[in-house]
Formats: structure tokens, sequence, C-alpha cells
């Protein structure tokens, strides 16, 4: 009998990080090494009470032990905010494409993200300060509601800045009175100067609607739709292309994502909601 | 491969009962359920004249079952042989098309793979295809070409039985005292009963002409106003999504038992309204008619982009089912007339 695709392997939380008011990230170590490439997902199973895909934000060169970070958005989120240290978990996967790295190589890499759209670009980025020379910078700008809610806040403000090829830029929809760099939605940090754009690629990641109008910023800036990368948040189930409820198009997100070109997925409508 | 005959159908299925379980069609008012052979019931074999109205993949995907188990892995359990006597052509391409999806190389379903091969297909020709059945339109007909084990053919003295693969042609083998030659009149007999169904099937669906290939057609309207205007009339029953021969939506939820928790596996329907929505609660699919639209494309563009094949057999049991009044086959003339109107393919038409 073939080997079941639908039973996770067994995992265990051992640490729990407070990232931000609505977010958290879970170390969960699997019972068996555990292989994926940056940008493919899991899906994690609160066993008895329900499962959901989650990108790792960890790097892939660890494998005995993963970091997912999750906010709470849903039933099956917000049990597994409410769990401690010790629970035991599911895992299957990892599923979908990566982001194709090496096309990477030689080029800016013009990273946009937002929110807990920084978790599947923390391995993005871990991965390529790992070999930070092949590539001609690494150029972020991230944005938050408030200051309070960037995930990963000691490196945001810390060691990742003081990488060499490494360009970051922060901003928040709402400052308090300590906040000292932009405030504003994160269109508002970006620039036609930042990176070289013919030899770029831009990454996406965030909610919806920053990611919309991201997106639409990159194309005025001159991006073509090939350079953009999306990974594309879908409601996910089986995420082996069977099940049908990541559709988007014609793609199986699971299976043909979550990362997308925008040239990919353009001609379809509400790729955004 | 052999094909044979018998006056009488009981010695036959003694036989197919003495080597596995059987389920078989059993009429209520004016339509086929299947149903497990059981030897006190004593019941008789009758041929449906047509598909049963559930479909053959309740077989092989069952509406719901146990998928994972923790913290104790679920392995896989060995089934019965079964067979199900009565699946038509419609039948077959459907498990064509699921086979298609659960048996794809980079991640297989062993459940289903375990069915599919304990699984002996007896099909039975259609003696009178319904007003709902548009096989012909979508590649089929009222009789199976390939793709069953052993095809049964209703005659005026008997039966004609025929083998389509080496486990059929083994279980003729094996039960040859059964069986008598299969003689040139009642082969001639077959035949033309077949083309009296094929001809009833051409004349139900003389309307149903497209001027383009259906694929074609549906992506050229994917903007249409068609799918708002039949959602209007859609009651939301899923209906059939649930009877669809071909849907194999499902979704995939845990729950606490006694001493385990496990993952069931469950139908879904991508015309419920929360079907595509996420955590954050978006969804590219609020709308009805854009889920009407995402159900053609699916079965008339995306999956033979994919796959090769159609995913429609044109069994008709969505139009059968339908709570309310969208008819698949209407739905698609309408795409294809308005596709006309548009002057997009009237050369080709003129005759
Ligand atoms: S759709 Fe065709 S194959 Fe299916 S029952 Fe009707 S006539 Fe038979
Ligand atoms: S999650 Fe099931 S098909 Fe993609």
């Amino acid at each position: 009998m073939n080997k079941n695709l639908y039973q996770p392997i067994n995992g265990e939380i051992i640490d729990i990080i407070e990232e931000s008011p609505t977010i958290k990230s879970f170390v969960v170590v699997p019972e068996n090494d555990f292989k994926f490439e940056t940008g493919q997902f899991v899906e994690l199973t609160l066993p008895g009470e329900g499962e959901a895909p989650f990108t790792p934000s960890s790097s892939p060169a660890v494998t005995e032990k993963m970091e997912i970070t999750i906010m709470k958005a849903g039933r099956v989120t917000a049990l597994l905010h409410a769990c401690q240290k010790g629970q035991k978990v599911g895992i299957r996967g990892p599923y979908g494409n990566g982001y194709p790295i090496e096309d990477f190589v030689g080029k800016d890499v013009y990273i946009v993200g937002g929110g807990v759209g920084l978790a599947p670009i923390r391995s993005l980025f871990l991965t390529l300060v790992d070999r930070v020379k092949d590539f001609k910078s690494v150029t972020c700008r991230f944005g938050a509601r408030t200051p309070e809610d960037f995930i990963y806040k000691n490196t945001l403000f810390g060691s990742w800045r003081k990488i060499d090829g490494v360009d970051i830029k922060l901003t928040v929809d709402n400052a308090d009175g300590k906040w000292t760099e932009n405030v504003g939605v994160v269109t508002t940090i970006l620039s036609p100067g930042d990176v070289d754009i013919k030899n770029s690629v831009a990454v996406v990641c965030g909610p919806p609607i920053m990611m919309k109008f991201a997106t639409l910023k990159l194309l005025e800036f001159g991006f073509g739709d090939k350079q953009i990368y999306l990974s594309m948040e879908k409601n996910m189930s089986c995420g082996i292309g069977k099940c049908g409820h990541c559709m988007l198009g014609q793609y199986y997100v699971c299976k043909d994502g979550p990362v997308f070109t925008y040239d990919q997925i353009k001609k379809y409508p509400n790729i955004w909601d | 491969m052999q094909t044979v005959f018998v006056n009488d159908l009981e010695p036959f299925l003694s036989a197919v009962v003495g080597q596995m379980d059987v389920y078989y069609p059993r009429k209520i008012d004016s339509h086929y359920v299947f149903e497990k052979y059981n030897s006190s019931s004593n019941r008789k074999l009758e041929i449906n004249n047509i598909r049963a109205c559930t479909p053959a993949k309740e077989f092989l995907f069952p509406l719901r079952e146990l998928a994972a188990v923790f913290p104790e892995p679920l392995e896989p359990r060995d089934i019965r042989p079964f067979a199900v006597f009565g699946l038509k052509d419609c039948d077959l391409r459907s498990i064509e098309v699921l086979d298609k999806v659960f048996t794809e190389k980079d991640f297989e379903d062993p459940f289903y793979i375990e069915r599919r091969e304990k699984m002996f297909i007896i099909t039975t020709d259609c003696s009178e295809p319904a007003a709902s059945c548009f096989c012909n339109v979508m590649g089929g007909g009222p009789f199976a070409r390939d793709g069953f084990d052993l095809n049964i053919s209703q005659v005026e003295t008997g039966f004609i039985i025929e083998a389509g693969s080496k486990k059929g042609d083994e279980f003729l083998a094996k039960h040859s005292q059964l069986f008598s030659e299969a003689g040139n009149d009642v082969l001639s007999e077959r035949q033309k009963n077949r083309e009296t169904a094929q001809k009833q099937l051409e004349e139900n669906n003389a309307e149903l002409k497209f001027d383009a290939p259906v694929q074609e057609i549906v992506e050229k309207s994917y903007d249409s106003d068609v799918y708002d205007e039949e959602a209007a009339t859609c009651v939301e029953c899923q209906a059939c999504t649930r009877v669809c021969p071909t849907c194999h939506c499902f979704y995939l939820y845990d729950t606490k038992q006694k001493d385990y928790f496990g993952k069931m596996k469950m139908w879904d329907s991508c015309m419920r309204l929360a079907y595509a929505q996420v955590a954050g609660g978006e969804n590219p699919r609020k709308v009805l008619g854009d889920r009407l639209r995402h159900r053609f494309m699916h079965k008339f563009s995306f999956f033979l982009d994919r796959y090769g094949i159609n995913m429609c057999v044109g069994c008709g049991r969505c139009v059968d089912a339908e709570s309310g009044e969208v008819d698949i086959r209407e739905v698609l003339k309408k795409l294809s007339q308005e596709l006309l109107g548009k002057g997009g393919k009237k050369a080709e038409v003129a005759q």
C-alpha cells in the first residue's frame, strides 16, 4: 500500500515567541529532519481541531526545527495562539514551489512586505543573506500598522541592518512618540531609485490590499510583469492539487504556487480578494 | 478478449458473488441506486436502462472517510475486492477523470488507489437514454468501448458478455461452463440496439450543437453575464456537485474521537459560499455567478489544459438533480449563442 499522503508527521512546539499583540512565532520540532525550500508551505495540524497552511519563517538551512509565525485570524489560529510549549502538532508538506532563488542571482532583490507577510520574507531573507554576495543587493521595504505590530523586532531594528549588501527601510501607518522612521503606507517608501529596475526582481508579500497597491506601484516604476513575485494566500486544504480549494483561475495555488509572477495571474479577476 | 453468451444472468451473478462483494442497481420510482448484494434478500438482477442517479465516485472516493490518525499514523487498509454491476459508458469516463486526479504520480491517494485496484467494473449498454443524457455531445455514447472488466448487452434471447480487461477475461475463462458462444445473430442484434440508442441520443440532443469546441466557448465567454443571470435561478443546494461523477472537491477536517484524533476527508462543493474564503475573510468568489463561472471554467477549460480530458461526461445527473433552474446544457447553449451574436464564429457555422 502506498504512503498515506494525508498523514502528517508528528511534531512538538518547543518554544513560543510573542511577536506582536496578534502574532506569535512557534518553534516546532518535527520527529524527523524536515527539508523545505524557502517560500514553500506546510500544513500544520492541531490534532482534533484543524489544519491550516503556513510558510515557515525560518531558514531552510535548519532542518531539525522550524519556525512558523502565525497571526490570530480564524478559529484554528486562535486555538494555536492558546497553545503552550509541549503541544503536539502534525506537519504535512512541504508543498508548492519556493522562490526561484537561482533566478535572483546577480540582481537587486527588492522585497516589499507588510504585517504577517514578513513571515515568508524572513525565511527568504535568511536564505539570501547566507550568500549575500551572489546578489547585487537585498533591498527591503517593510510596513506595519504601528511600531508594535512589527514582527521580528530584534533583528529588524538591529542585526539585519548591519549586513553588507542589505538595505532596509520601515514604515508604519500610525506612529507613536518614539518612532523615528517613515509614517505612511508601504508604497510611500518605495522609490524608483531604490534599485536598478532593469536588473531587479521584486518580491511582494503581505495583506492583499498592500500587495495590490505595492504591485501597481512597482508596475508604475517600470517593473515588468515577470519581475514581480507574489506569494498568494489562498484557502488551502489538501496542499497537493486535488481538493480544489485554492484554485486561482487555472492554477492550484498549493501546487503551482504559492509563489507566482504577476504575469501568470494578472488575467484573473479578484486576485487580491 | 472473449465475448460470450448466456440466457440467464443469475448463475453469472452467483459466480461474481462467489468471488467478491457485489453492488447492483435497484429501481426506486424512475431511477436507480446501487445496493449491496445480500444473499438473504434474493433480489433478482435487473439491467438499468441508464446510469444510476448516484455517481460512481462513491465507490472510489466516498462521501466521508478517515484519512489520517494521531498520534499513531493510519495505515491504509486492504479492502475486499468488489464488483459494481450496471455502470455505464459515462460512469467509465468519469472514473477516467478521477484517475487523473487521484493517481497522479507526484501525489497518489492511497485510499483511492486501493479501491480502484479492487474494483471490478461490470458495465451494461444503455437501452433507452434519458431526456437528460447528453453523453454523445461530450464524446461518449450509450455503450462502453473500453475501461470495463466485463460489459453486458441485453438481446432478445439473453445477454452478451464481453471482456474488456485481463481480469474480465480471466473471469470468463474461469467460469466458461456458464457460457456459450455469442453467435453472429446476437452480435448483430446488439449492434442494432446500440445504433437505436445512439440515434435516440442524437435526436434528444439535436438542439445541442455548438459552433466551436466547448473549451473555446467557455474561454471566450469568460466575462459573459450569462453566469450571473443563471445564478439568479440557483438556490445553492449544491446538488449539482454532489451528483456530478467528476466533481472531486473535498476538504480535510479534524475530529476528536474517544481514543484518537482523526483527520477526515469529505466531499465539498465549489458552489458553497465559504468554499474559497481564507481565514482573514477574503473570498475571491463571494458572488454566486463567479462560483458558477469557476465551475464551468474548471470543467471545460482548466481541467482539459492540465489533464487533456474534459471534466463533463454528459451524464445529465446535474440536470435531473437541480432544485433551481440551472441546466448545464442551456448554459453552454446560451454562451455559444452569445458568442455567435458577437460575430465570433459565424463563418464556420453557415452549413
Ligand atoms: S449519459 Fe450516455 S452513457 Fe450515461 S446513462 Fe445516459 S446514455 Fe448512458
Ligand atoms: S489546497 Fe487542495 S487543491 Fe490546493
